[in-house]
């Protein structure tokens, strides 16, 4: 399917020889970023609004998860999702689905500390003026207070998930045959790196363009009227 | 019944950690009556008007609305906020809807009107603030009286018994200011029960049947807007007026 969408003469010898591999690397590394975004964001949605509503027991609980995953780098949250949770839990697991499971922990950590400041942003006396017309905490949380924070937060999760996109890379160490744990497969048969790395590198510049893009067109929609 | 007041303040006293913030506050407004509490600013004024419709919890004394405890546990502070209307100084409309969606929010989901009902009530209201033509605008795309006129319109929308206003026009260019109390006044007409922390004077004179003078947490003067005006009884009240008559 990703073949159609390539003007293959243009594309170098090396890279049109190897293009079903690649491709399917490519396919992977999509595959994880939709996973780690939508995962991502249903995790930090949960987690931000918890840790913004000051619940007792969950918000301290909430905020020690954000902690622990903010400060431990990527590649060892891969590792213990590989590793370390499979052993202590007593399941096997494979290098994607550990990937996986790694980027929705490792991004939701992020996406919820801006969720929380996007609802923490909202002007109270909006809230106030809300609950003053006989609306319910719920009501004026859901009707008031998130969509004012969604339309403020769109820029920096999307810019999560420009970071997600990129940081699908490592899951090669693992092992996982994504687009640049393919890009090294090919190259250590062929030998020809500047070709390889720069199609590689150009080919997440041209992906995390086009996602920033559509978090740009989607706050420029949203924000018209704020 | 209608014959208690519909609003009782008794002894009311309220601590930031250790400041006091209102004193040992007693308030009663009749049905019908028009009070505007007026008072240095971090007297307390909004405060003592958010205990009404419970926005602000204290610590001793009691507030009844309508014969019920506003502090009390088993109050429904939703149902009992939908029959006060409330506008504050800084309008504080929903930026992310029209002037027609703020006004139909509260009546949609807290009184579960039917929305084209809801809709036509909202549109009837917004006529009544002079607004008929802006009913689809954001509030970003209007001025400052006109924001302020659809937040009235919005607390009018749940048919309340009572309207409370903080600082209306305090925001406000002066041009503005008259376009927001001439609905204020057709309220009043209307026999609306009104509490208006306000510094417009003329409006007081006017309008109120009570004024209300607050310094440093303690109502200090609760008389009759006549005798107010004619003579403040305590000296800080003779000063603040002199200052903002000046002014
Ligand atoms: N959230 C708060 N925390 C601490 N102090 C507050 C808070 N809100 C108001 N105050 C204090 O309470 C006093 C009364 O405030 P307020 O009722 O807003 O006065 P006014 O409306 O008369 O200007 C002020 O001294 C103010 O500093
Ligand atoms: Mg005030």
């Amino acid at each position: 399917m990703l073949e159609a969408l390539l003007p293959e003469a243009l594309l170098p010898e090396v890279i049109r020889q190897n293009l079903p591999f690649l491709l399917a690397g490519l396919a992977m590394t999509v595959r994880l970023a939709a996973i780690g975004i939508v995962g991502g964001t249903l995790l930090g949605l949960l987690v931000g609004v918890i840790r913004y509503a000051r619940v007792p027991v969950l918000s301290p609980l909430a905020a020690l998860y954000v902690e622990i995953v903010r400060g431990t780098p990527l590649l060892v949250v891969l590792f213990i999702c590989y590793f370390a949770i499979p052993a202590l839990l007593g399941y096997r697991t494979s290098a994607v689905n550990a990937a996986a499971l790694g980027f929705v922990l490792f991004i939701a950590a992020y996406l919820a500390e801006d969720v929380r400041s996007g609802l923490r942003s909202v002007p109270p006396g909006l809230a106030r003026a809300g609950l003053a017309t006989g609306l319910s905490t719920v009501q004026v949380f859901r009707l008031i207070v998130l969509p004012q924070a969604l339309r403020r937060i769109i820029p920096p999760v999307f810019s999560q998930y420009v970071r997600l996109f990129k940081f699908t890379s490592v899951a090669s160490v693992i092992g996982v045959r994504e687009l640049t744990g393919s890009a090294l497969l090919v190259n250590a048969r062929e030998f020809q790196p500047v070709v390889i790395l720069a199609t590689v590198a150009l080919t997440y510049l041209v992906l995390c363009s086009t996602l920033s893009l559509v978090g740009r067109l989607l706050y420029a929609r949203l924000s018209v009227r704020t | 019944m209608s014959e208690t007041p519909l609003i009782v303040l008794d002894r009311v006293c309220k601590q930031y950690g250790t400041t006091p913030v209102l004193r040992d506050c007693s308030l009663t407004v009749a049905r019908g009556e028009i009070v505007v509490v007026c008072g240095p600013s971090g007297s307390g004024k909004s405060t003592l008007i958010k205990c009404i419709n419970g926005l602000e919890p204290y610590q001793s004394g009691s507030v009844r609305f309508d014969g019920e405890e506003v502090g009390a546990r088993t109050t429904d502070l939703p149902r009992l906020r939908s029959r006060i209307g409330m506008v504050f100084q800084s309008f504080e409309l929903y930026p992310h809807m029209t002037a027609l969606r703020n006004v139909m929010l509260a009546q949609v989901h807290a009184l579960k009107r039917p929305r084209a009902e809801a809709r036509a009530r909202s549109l009837d209201l917004l006529a009544r603030v002079g607004l008929a033509d802006r009913a689809e605008a954001y509030p970003a795309d209007l001025s400052g009286g006109q924001q302020q006129r659809v937040a009235i319109a919005r607390a009018l929308a749940l048919d309340p018994i009572a309207m409370l206003f903080d600082e209306p026009t305090s925001a406000l260019d002066p041009e503005m200011i008259n376009e927001v109390l001439d609905v204020m006044t057709g309220l009043a007409r209307d026999g609306m029960t009104m509490v208006v922390v306000t510094h417009e004077m003329g409006f007081a004179r006017k309008v109120a049947n009570r004024v209300v003078f607050m310094d440093e947490g303690r109502i200090v003067e609760d008389r009759p807007s006549e005798a107010f005006f004619g003579a403040p009884v305590t000296e800080r009240a003779r000063v603040f007026l002199s200052k903002i008559i000046a002014h």
